[in-house]
């Protein structure tokens, strides 16, 4: 009776021991759970989830602070890849936000366009050009998609348009699969 | 108006095409067998195909697919054409029926279809009934040239659904198969050479029935490896491995171990290697990998055949390679051209 | 070799051993349908249309008019910018005639897209500049002296690809040391090299011993398929007829099998080299290029002649005469095909290339292009159902480049493309040789074309989104340092206004006066020529800057804004000097004052200067102020705001934006813009009205951090919005019509901001109610006032100006 308590007292002393000593010596730096939400985040830094760009929502679900279904651009596919990560119960999307949208840029109307640099300060990624009373430009290439360009537009000169189709970037339509693939 | 990608122009082979040449492939063994063991093979073939067809239409139906193109793909009337050639040819009724559904529904349907599943089905059925059915599976009717006379089709067909016929007990027309005979004269401790001398054969060669009716699989395999159906890395490497294995423990003690060419044409060797272990879908793909794979059903047949349970290790040994497939291949891919190995 | 033959016909396996490279298949060749009919008559066809996006770079610019008549071999568009590196294209009328439009038209590609087309109508007459690409006939001796002419000529590879030929070549000579010529042409039905070997095995054979010259290659060897007999035998003929001493072109036979001219597979065939994976032949010093471009490279370094016409195989099984034919390029797909007398009309898609990797047409009047090698025409056949894969592994033994197709399959239709692309599929070469032989009907190369986009696709994104998170942080960072920046300028201001106050102010103020003169005549001479814009600017920066904070030099400022001053202060005296040099004009007067000034009362010569920029602004630019007091009084635009809802939306805006403006003034500005001379005004508004006669950039053209480019810019709108102030300050005093129209806008304004504020505590539905009646009155007053204002604006900016500088 006695040797029995003896031996596994021991033996919960030890691995606690071992238990211990791992976390400390194997102790991971940083928050990698944040840095992997923000890996499959889209990054448009839009701010739609109510945090102001992609790594501040992706700190907050790694806290749990936040839902798991706020990235409208990334749509259910974001959602899923997140609830994946974090371990967490998917959630529906918004009706809107459900369905995937093409990708659009910015275009900014540059008869209309007043120079007032409101687009220019509210992007997040210095996509847009220009400087006081000078007409601005998007650069396409570098635009996210955020749509927060528009609404600050005081003439409303911004516009989201799909990227123009051209011999270049069109794709090869995938195959229709067959009716037994469902 | 949708993009149809190139090509436009195809060499009109097709699935059903396929398949045909494999069922065109195996009438030699079929008129073979009728002329050794009688018409029970006939009734049973009729059996499977029957069952085939309901099974295959309700469970399309089912599962909500196009039922026509898929009934007429004839990938099911190959499964069962295996399966039928393993079992008894007077085996009741009910054994082929069970057997050539529990194939279709557990082989293949639940798997998602033709192409999806990862066991071979006529060996998944076999298998189910060698471990389900273990007395009608082991009770072969006798070739004619034992007994003396084959069943005509009526007698057959009594048999299947009677269990009897004009009143004689199966048991008089039934007995073991050469290699269940070895198996128990080895357990009785009657020499392997023995065995085989007591029963020779008095057709040309002295090959046995069931030898005769290898050779006519080696002919429909050949005539398969020719046009293009089958790969010769899979009878090449099954035959291969078995006879290697063979060879080297025939050479260690001849007294217990039969020889090769009794190995290579009994049981269901030849079947096996031209018709069974070939089926696409469950084999490995890679060159390399049909040869690896085909090699391990030969060592496991010969392994289960010396020192298993069973007397013949075809099934099992295939569904255990099956396993390995997803393996092999990821690990025997083509050196792709222009790429370092 | 013969044995080999004999058992392959009777053993399909055997095929494999006739050639080296793995896989291949033998389809139906029908080659005889159109090989078996003499070369035709080129075709003059009703309209020539011309892209100018070739297959591969970037679109050529037209330098020809619409209605402009054009000869034969003249250019027509050509490269905008350096064309080696866009790897663009020159493009020649193929034929005489007229241009009749320029526009976009259906491109002969699988995607059916429209793109810009010069569109040539012919005139008959077939007038051709002789020599067009000026060439004196002898063969180049350096690869870029060969480069020089086949960029000129337009040629790009004709097998199949479309690569620019000047491009594929190598600059240095001794690079490459065998070239091969590809005469396999595997694909069914098409026929037109073998006719073009048939027919100009001399062009080719010159044309190969032309590139093999300038490159210092020091082999030649050609592939042509067993199947061709006739363009062997031709080939030798010539490759004999121009053997030069060290140089010759060995003819080969191959086996025919599909794809062997694929440039892979017959390299690998000719010389036994693998070419690696992602590697570009002439990495390993060889260069295939097709028969048809040897052929068009012997044409224009000898005739002069640029690329405007090609061979092309008229075929297929749905029509009663094939045949080949030398086509110019841009002829119209349909007309070709209905000279081959169709057997029934031609509404199915014809199909560019052959029947294994070529691609249907979404419309048949597409043009022939350079690459078109042949137009087919084959009726459509009822598809075969597409069944699951039952991994039968027909694709993996056919396939020439050894890829796992039904693995590849697998994952493409599983949208694992990561897995797909760990495959190889990069390797797959399209040849359609695994869809062929599939008993299941499975589209393969559409799954690996698709496959192949959608993996670029990511990858893009992927870069895109690495990119806009950096972009992200870096703003992030910026804004962070400009905060920084910013209060820890707010704090030196603070120390410097304290000192200043704490100082006697008189004779320090007039030191500061004097340099703000100076730099105001600068400014002013600079704001009359718009030459030295950019100067002035810096100098009024720094006035600005000075004006306010020039109190107290000595205090600590960051460093960088004291060069600035410095830098402005020699700008403007240079400026100065210029303007004592260059205007007669003004030299009297601005060259007394500046000579005067450190002699003169410096108030008073402060006061001339001023007064003496703000003639020159009220002269100069009195529209420019208009736009000024527009741009900033938003609800002054009926122009650019047609929209009610955005007007009122502008206003509730710019409401908010004064709101914050003023609370800035209040808490950071009050101190300084009080301190501040009445000079500071004047150059304040010098400093918009730069802005906007100038078109570069204020915040970027001095050299400060970016914070006080932000604070510049700021400070410029302050500028331009107390200007604004004044100039209602200043209609209000004049007669009653103008004050009207003046006030108005201020007056709306208030009304929109108020409008804003109420907005925020009424109901969405409501507030947007009350914002469209705002609106809707605004754009009345609006109607009216643009008229009036039209009239009025010279006089009240004038007064504006006037009143700012007095």
């Amino acid at each position: 009776m006695i040797e029995a308590v003896i031996v596994f007292l021991g033996l919960a002393i030890l691995f606690g021991l071992l238990l211990g000593y791992a976390s400390i010596r194997f102790k991971v730096e940083g928050n990698p759970l944040a840095e992997r939400i923000d890996k499959v985040l889209p990054q448009t830094q839009c701010g739609q989830c109510g945090f102001p760009g992609c790594k501040p929502y992706a700190e907050a679900l790694a806290k749990g602070e936040s839902e798991v279904n706020l990235c409208i651009p990334g749509g259910t596919e974001v959602m899923i890849q997140i609830s994946e990560i974090t371990g967490r119960e998917p959630k529906e999307m918004d009706a809107e936000a459900a369905e995937p949208k093409p990708k659009e840029v910015a275009f900014i109307d540059e008869d209309l366009c007043i120079g007032c640099v409101l687009c220019i300060k509210e992007c997040p990624v210095d996509a847009i050009l220009g400087a006081t009373k000078q007409m601005h430009t998007v650069i396409q290439k570098e635009c996210t998609g955020c749509e927060k360009c528009v609404p600050v537009c005081p003439v409303d000169c911004i516009s989201m348009l799909p990227i123009e189709v051209t011999t270049k970037n069109w794709q090869w339509p995938e195959p229709q699969t067959v009716q037994e693939a469902k | 108006m949708t993009a149809l990608s190139s090509p436009y122009a195809h060499n009109n082979q097709s699935v059903r095409k396929v398949m045909l040449q494999v069922q065109l492939a195996a009438l030699p063994a079929l008129l073979a067998h009728i002329y050794l063991f009688g018409y029970g093979i006939v009734i049973q073939w009729l059996l499977a195909v029957a069952t085939a067809i309901v099974v295959e239409y309700t469970l399309l139906k089912l599962r909500g697919r196009p039922v026509l193109p898929f009934m007429t793909d004839m990938s099911a009337l190959i499964t069962v054409t295996g399966l039928v050639f393993c079992i008894p040819p007077e085996a009741p009724w009910w054994v082929v029926v069970s057997g050539s559904a529990f194939a279709l529904i557990f082989g293949k349907h639940l798997y998602g279809g033709l192409g999806y599943n990862p066991f071979n089905p006529a060996m998944l059925g076999y298998a189910f009934l060698l471990i389900s059915f273990p007395v009608p599976m082991t009770q072969w009717t006798m070739p004619g040239e034992v007994v003396g006379y084959t069943l005509d089709f009526m007698h057959s067909a009594q048999v299947i659904f009677m269990g009897h016929f004009d009143g004689n007990s199966l048991d008089m027309i039934t007995g073991a198969t050469p290699l269940n005979e070895l198996r128990t004269g080895l357990s009785q401790g009657v020499m392997v050479p023995d065995t085989l001398r007591a029963h020779d054969s008095q057709l040309p060669w002295g090959l046995n029935s069931w030898a005769w009716i290898n050779i006519a699989f080696i002919l429909g395999g050949l005539y398969m490896i020719l046009n293009g159906t089958i790969s010769w890395q899979y009878p090449v490497g099954f035959l291969g491995a078995l006879s290697a294995m063979a060879f080297i423990f025939e050479q260690i003690d001849p007294a217990t171990y039969p020889p090769l060419s009794f190995v290579l044409l009994s049981g269901g060797t030849m079947l096996a290697a031209f018709f069974i272990i070939t089926d696409p879908v469950t084999a490995s793909t890679t060159p390399r990998g049909k040869l690896i794979y085909a090699a391990g059903i030969g060592v496991l047949v010969y392994v289960i055949r010396s020192w298993g349970a069973f007397p013949d290790g075809i099934a099992f040994a295939i569904l255990l390679m099956n396993i390995a497939v997803p393996l092999i291949d990821q690990y025997t891919q083509p050196r792709v051209f222009g790429h370092r190995r | 070799m013969g044995l080999l033959q004999r058992l392959a016909k009777l053993l399909p396996l055997a095929d494999h051993w006739l050639h080296r490279f793995h896989g291949g298949v033998s389809p139906q060749y029908n080659k005889s349908l159109s090989a078996s009919q003499p070369l035709r008559a080129t075709l003059m066809p009703s309209q020539l249309v011309l892209p100018l996006q070739q297959p591969v770079g970037l679109p050529a610019e037209p330098i020809v008019q619409v209605g402009e008549r054009v000869k034969k071999n003249q250019l027509l568009a050509r490269a905008g910018k350096d064309p080696r590196k866009a790897l663009v294209v020159p493009i020649h009328a193929p034929t005489s005639g007229t241009v009749t439009a320029i526009m976009p038209m259906t491109l002969p590609h699988p995607s059916g897209l429209e793109d810009w087309c010069i569109v040539l109508t012919p005139d008959g007459l077939d007038e051709a500049i002789d020599n067009a690409l000026q060439v004196d006939g002898s063969a180049p001796q350096t690869p870029q002296a060969l480069k020089d002419i086949l960029l000129q000529a337009g040629i790009i590879g004709m097998g199949g690809a479309g690569f620019p030929t000047y491009a594929k070549i190598p600059g240095e000579a001794g690079k490459i040391h065998t070239l091969l010529v590809n005469g396999a042409e595997c694909e069914p039905f098409i026929t037109c090299d073998d006719l073009l070997m048939q027919t100009h095995a001399d062009e080719i054979v010159r044309g190969a011993l032309i590139t093999a010259h300038a490159l210092g290659a020091k082999r030649i060897l050609c592939g042509i398929e067993t199947n061709k007999p006739a363009a062997i035998d031709a080939m030798r003929r010539a490759a004999k007829q121009f053997q030069q001493d060290n140089l010759k072109v060995e003819i080969k036979e191959v086996a025919t099998v599909y794809p062997m001219g694929g440039q892979k597979q017959l390299t690998y065939e000719l010389t036994g080299v693998e070419m690696p994976s992602k590697a570009h032949a002439v990495d390993v010093g060889l260069l295939m290029m097709n028969v048809a471009t040897y052929s068009a490279i012997y044409r224009a370094v000898t005739l002069g002649e640029p690329l405007t016409a090609r061979i092309v195989t008229v075929s297929g099984l749905g029509l009663e005469k094939p045949f080949n034919m030398p086509v110019m390029i841009g002829t119209p797909f349909a007309e070709l095909a209905e000279a081959a007398k169709p057997k029934v009309a031609l509404d199915y898609p014809l199909v560019m290339g052959g029947p294994m990797m070529g691609f249907q047409v979404q419309n048949n009047q597409v043009p022939v292009l350079k690459t078109t090698n042949c137009i087919l025409a084959n009726p459509p056949e009822p598809a075969e159902m597409q069944m699951p894969c039952i991994r039968c592994g027909a694709c993996m033994d056919a396939c020439p480049v050894n890829l796992l197709p039904q693995q590849m399959y697998w994952h493409a239709q599983a949208h694992e493309f990561d897995k797909v692309e760990k495959l190889n599929v990069f390797d797959c070469i399209e040849c359609g040789c695994c869809s062929y032989v599939c008993p299941s009907h499975i589209p393969l190369v559409q799954y690996y074309r698709h496959a192949k986009s959608e993996i670029k696709t990511i990858k893009a994104e992927a870069q895109a989104v690495e990119l806009a998170k950096q972009r992200h942080e870096f703003k992030l960072a910026r804004i962070e340092r400009e905060k920084e920046e910013r209060e820890a300028r707010l704090k030196a201001k603070k120390e410097a206004v304290k000192q200043a106050v704490a100082q006697e102010a008189a004779s320090e103020t007039s030191a500061t006066k004097d340099s703000a003169t100076a730099a105001k005549s600068g400014a002013a001479a600079a704001a009359a020529r718009a030459a030295a814009a950019r100067k002035a600017k810096a100098a009024t920066a720094s006035t600005d800057n000075q004006a306010i904070l020039g109190s107290s030099p000595s205090s600590s400022f960051p460093s960088a804004r004291l060069k600035a001053i410095e830098a402005a202060k020699a700008a403007s005296a240079r400026a100065a000097k210029q303007t004592a040099e260059n205007s007669p004009e003004e030299t009297q007067q601005a060259g007394s004052d500046d000579t005067a000034a450190p002699a003169m009362d410096a108030k008073a010569a402060a006061r001339k200067a001023a007064q003496l920029a703000a003639q020159k602004r009220a002269q100069a630019k009195a529209t420019a102020n208009v736009e000024v007091s527009d741009n900033k009084e938003t609800a002054d635009k009926p122009d650019t705001k047609p929209d009610p809802k955005a007007a009122a939306k502008a206003a509730a805006m710019k409401a908010a934006a004064k709101r914050r403006e003023k609370t800035q003034q209040a808490g950071a500005e009050g101190n300084s813009e009080a301190l501040a001379p009445q000079p500071t005004d004047s150059t304040d508004n010098d400093s918009t009205d730069n802005v906007k006669t100038a078109p570069v950039d204020l915040t970027g053209s001095s050299a400060e951090t970016p914070a006080s480019q932000k604070e510049a810019a700021r400070k410029a709108a302050m500028a331009a919005a107390r200007e604004a102030a004044k100039a209602r300050a200043a209609a209000k005093k004049q007669p009653a019509p103008q004050a009207t129209n003046a006030a108005e806008p201020s007056a709306r304004e208030t009304d929109a901001a108020t409008d804003a504020a109420t907005d925020a505590e009424l109901d969405p539905a409501e507030a947007a109610r009350l914002k469209r009646e705002k609106a809707m009155q605004a754009a009345k007053a609006r109607a009216v006032q643009k008229r009036q204002a039209a009239d009025n604006s010279n006089t009240a900016s004038d007064a504006s100006s006037q009143e700012s500088s007095s």
